[in-house]
């Protein structure tokens, strides 16, 4: 049976989904009825899904339009050069 | 230049990964406009060098792998190693070193505080650069650790050492900005 201290050194992992099967296995049943382990869980939990939803939702996370279509301006002029005599 | 089908292959495989790459751009030179030139010049690149591609394999680590190389062969950026990068020792540390600090800010408070985000990605672009390329690749760009990797050019350990210590880095800063912003009482104060 998973200890505390177990549970916590892979609880990353564990939220990343990098753990074998069985590991990930262990690390659920301890969750399930560990009070102390589970918030711990849950706050890092919030923790990764709010990381990546501040860059999700930041309006500057997109590549601006203007710049999309001077890139594609770009990758057209590289499409037309004449291919190098091999 | 390529012919019409590979150049199809690549408006269809690579060009999807746009914003992606623009993102990690950002979180490399933390400026817009740098970054555009940095997104620019790797999608430059990756069409000149398509070829090299494996069909089927991750197309956005190929790009990002582009972009991270660029960005520092052009800038002549000396790569600098976390002098502790330990992984046994990082991995074990892992989430266990913050344990509970997090949560003593009452969860939902904290989560929902409409700050929150500004801060994070102040916060998250302020790491150091090993560590701050880990917590994109993994937590805002979803590549595993395998993957983060091989984008790196380091080992899987390597990755986990410096994705664990830029997530704690990131928590202590929040915790440090939510005792500031009186989220909760500082510890020890009446």
């Amino acid at each position: 049976m998973m200890e505390c201290h177990d549970v916590l050194r892979r609880l990353w992992e564990y939220l990343d989904g990098a753990l074998d099967p069985a590991t990930s296995q262990e690390v659920a049943d301890h969750l399930s009825m560990c009070a102390r382990c589970f918030p711990e869980y849950q706050t890092q939990m919030k923790f990764l899904e709010a990381t990546a939803k501040s860059w999700r939702e930041d309006p500057a996370a997109a590549a601006p339009e203007e710049f999309k279509a001077r890139l594609r301006a770009s990758l057209n002029a590289i499409r037309q050069r004449p291919r190098d005599p091999k | 230049m390529a012919d019409t089908e590979s150049v199809a292959d690549f408006e269809r495989e690579a060009l999807p990964h746009l914003d992606a790459v623009y993102g990690f751009a950002r979180v490399l030179t933390r400026d817009d406009h740098a970054a555009e030139d940095l997104a620019q010049e790797t999608f430059v690149r990756a069409l000149e060098h398509w070829s090299q591609f494996q069909p089927g394999t991750n197309c956005r680590a190929w790009l990002f792998t582009i972009c991270r190389n660029h960005w520092y062969r052009a800038g002549a950026r000396a790569r600098r190693e976390a002098p502790t990068d330990t992984p046994e020792l990082e991995e074990y540390a892992s989430a266990a070193l913050t344990a509970g600090r997090l949560q003593d800010f009452g969860g939902e408070t904290f989560f929902d505080a409409p700050d929150l985000p500004d801060v994070l990605r102040r916060e998250m672009l302020a790491l150091p650069e090993e560590f701050r390329e880990a917590v994109a690749l993994v937590d805002l760009q979803d590549q595993s650790y395998e993957s983060a990797a091989a984008v790196l050019g380091v080992k899987v350990g390597t990755v986990k050492s410096r994705l664990f210590r830029g997530r704690r880095m990131l928590q202590e800063r929040l915790i440090a900005w939510a005792e500031d912003a009186g989220l909760r009482p500082v510890r020890g104060t009446p």
